[in-house]
């Protein structure tokens, strides 16, 4: 289909999604709702793989490391930034994007082909920013939480593995955690979480509100959800490192 | 009172609907047959403002629907009620909280009130005891049973069925259809029922448009409609077995 067509009718279904709720009592209720159900369903996945990957990045770059010159704190400040600037934020991202993306899609198209969002609208509800309005908020707002705990899972399975395997002194490890620590790298971090995590429930929410049809168009729209939300992280991060970083 | 009136409507230059006209009256169960792709979901749905049509009106007691502003809309929709052919219930909701949720949406009743009114109309459809239950977890025809509940819960001035028997055993089938007569009489409703089965026609028809690819064939009640003599409506009713073989059809 026409990309103008379809970032036009995008931006037309945000400006629903974000029109003046009327029972401001049952969306607040079904944000706490979502912020449990996004929230604390990714956290499980969030954890294992932070834990995996913050050890396996200290280990590669310990056993890389084989001129006697290179200080061995480097391994620590290097698991620390890895995490911060790029895993925490942009990989979990696509992580939670096939996730929750393909969820999200799922359970509004699922709605649209079985006409609950059309009897929505016949009670004068706007389905848009009942269903997908508290959604979009709780991930925006659960996103930085789990960036920052995906960094410190991350540095803890570094640390577990350089005390199981010894590769280093963890001294060194420890202490290469506190050098050159750059505050804003924190912020950009965050601010990528956030336009990200933005990024998924909406075009996800987008893909499954549209659905027409069946069964099998409501498949089809959990995998162009998820493949669309990645594609614009990656564009995205591309665009927010130029600007933030430069 | 509904008026329809010359309604057009076509989905990429393919007509579903050609200036249609028509008039249900309140208190009387108003029956839109057809075969199967003929336009009634597309006509149902364009009255109660899903689709948009192309041209023509639509006047709820009076006031022209087509033309009103959005927030004169919201107004008429409070007052329709549907039952929509799935159902169309919420499936994260309990049966209780799916006939609740338009008591929270709409009103500013107290807790009380509510739980009284979602009683009173679980009890019309006979569902008490299915309060607590999730939609997945009861039968087809209890779930268009509380997709009726919940349609009646803002005492509705227009009701809307698609194909409300759809999908059941006919013993079903007559449940939900004298459930619908009997709340339209008691409520004075303006009632609007899609249907294909000829069992309905029969039984709760008391005025009847028959629809043949998108335009008006023919309209009558239920006596009429056996001695019709419309080619088309002959053939579709000539499709029932049960009509054949009964001898009704003259
Ligand atoms: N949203 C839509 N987009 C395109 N065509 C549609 C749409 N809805 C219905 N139609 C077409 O309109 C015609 C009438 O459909 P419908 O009203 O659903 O028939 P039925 O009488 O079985 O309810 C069909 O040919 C159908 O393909
Ligand atoms: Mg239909």
């Amino acid at each position: 289909m026409n990309f103008f067509y379809l970032a036009g009718q995008y931006f037309v279904f945000l400006r629903r999604v974000f029109a003046k709720p009327e029972k401001q009592k049952l969306y607040l209720r079904n944000i706490l709702t979502e912020l449990w159900n996004l929230g604390v369903g990714s956290l499980g996945i969030v954890v294992i793989i932070s834990a995996f990957i913050g050890a396996v990045i200290t280990l590669q770059t310990a056993y890389n490391v084989t001129s006697p010159l290179f200080p061995l704190f480097l391994i620590g400040l290097g698991t620390r930034d890895s995490m911060i600037l790029e895993f925490s934020s942009t990989i979990v991202s696509l992580i939670l994007a096939g996730k929750v993306g393909s969820s999200i899609a799922g359970e509004i198209g699922t709605m649209r082909v079985t006409e609950q969002i059309d009897a929505l609208e016949i009670m004068g509800v706007n389905s848009a920013s009942f269903l997908i309005m508290p959604k979009i908020v709780a991930m925006v707002l659960i996103a930085p939480v789990l960036n920052i705990l995906s960094v410190f899972i991350g540095i803890f399975g570094g640390f577990l593995t350089i005390e199981a395997t010894a590769v280093i002194p963890t001294e060194d490890f420890l202490y290469g955690l506190t050098v050159e620590f750059i505050p804003f790298y924190v912020t950009y971090s965050l601010i990528k979480s956030v336009v990200f995590s933005f990024i998924i429930t909406s075009v996800s929410s987008f893909q499954g509100y549209y659905v027409k049809g069946g069964s099998l168009e409501v498949g089809r729209a959990g995998t162009r959800a998820v493949v669309y939300s990645s594609i614009l992280i990656l564009i995205f991060n591309l665009i927010l490192t130029q600007l933030l970083l430069a | 009172m509904i008026e329809v009136r010359n309604i057009n409507k076509s989905f990429n230059n393919v007509p579903a609907l050609k200036d249609i006209s028509c008039v249900f009256h309140p208190g009387e169960v108003n029956l839109v047959i057809g075969r199967s792709g003929s336009g009634k979901t597309v006509l149902l749905k364009t009255i109660v403002g899903l689709h948009h049509p192309d041209s023509g009106d639509i006047l709820f007691n009076g006031r022209n629907f087509v033309t009103m502003t959005n927030y004169e809309r919201q107004h008429i929709r409070r007052e329709i009620g549907m039952l929509f052919q799935g159902g169309a219930l919420f499936d994260w909701a309990t049966v209780e909280e799916n006939v609740r949720f338009p008591l929270d949406f709409f009103t500013n009743w107290t807790k009380l009130e509510k739980n009284q009114r979602v009683e009173f109309c679980l009890e019309r459809v006979n569902l008490s005891h299915a309060a607590k239950l999730k939609p997945s977890e009861i039968s087809g025809g209890m779930q268009k049973r509380v997709a009726i509940a919940r349609a009646i819960a803002l005492n509705p001035k227009y009701l809307f069925c698609d194909e409300p028997n759809s999908g059941l055993d006919p013993q079903t089938a007559t449940v939900i259809d004298d459930l619908i007569l009997e709340i339209t009489k008691e409520y004075n409703i303006t009632t609007v029922v899609n249907t294909h089965d000829l069992n309905s026609v029969l039984a709760v028809g008391e005025r009847i448009v028959f629809i043949y690819q998108g335009e008006k064939w023919w309209e009558g009640n239920r006596e009429s409609i056996l001695q019709a003599h419309n080619a088309e409506l002959r053939e579709y009713l000539y499709a029932s077995e049960v009509l054949k073989k009964s001898g009704l059809l003259k």
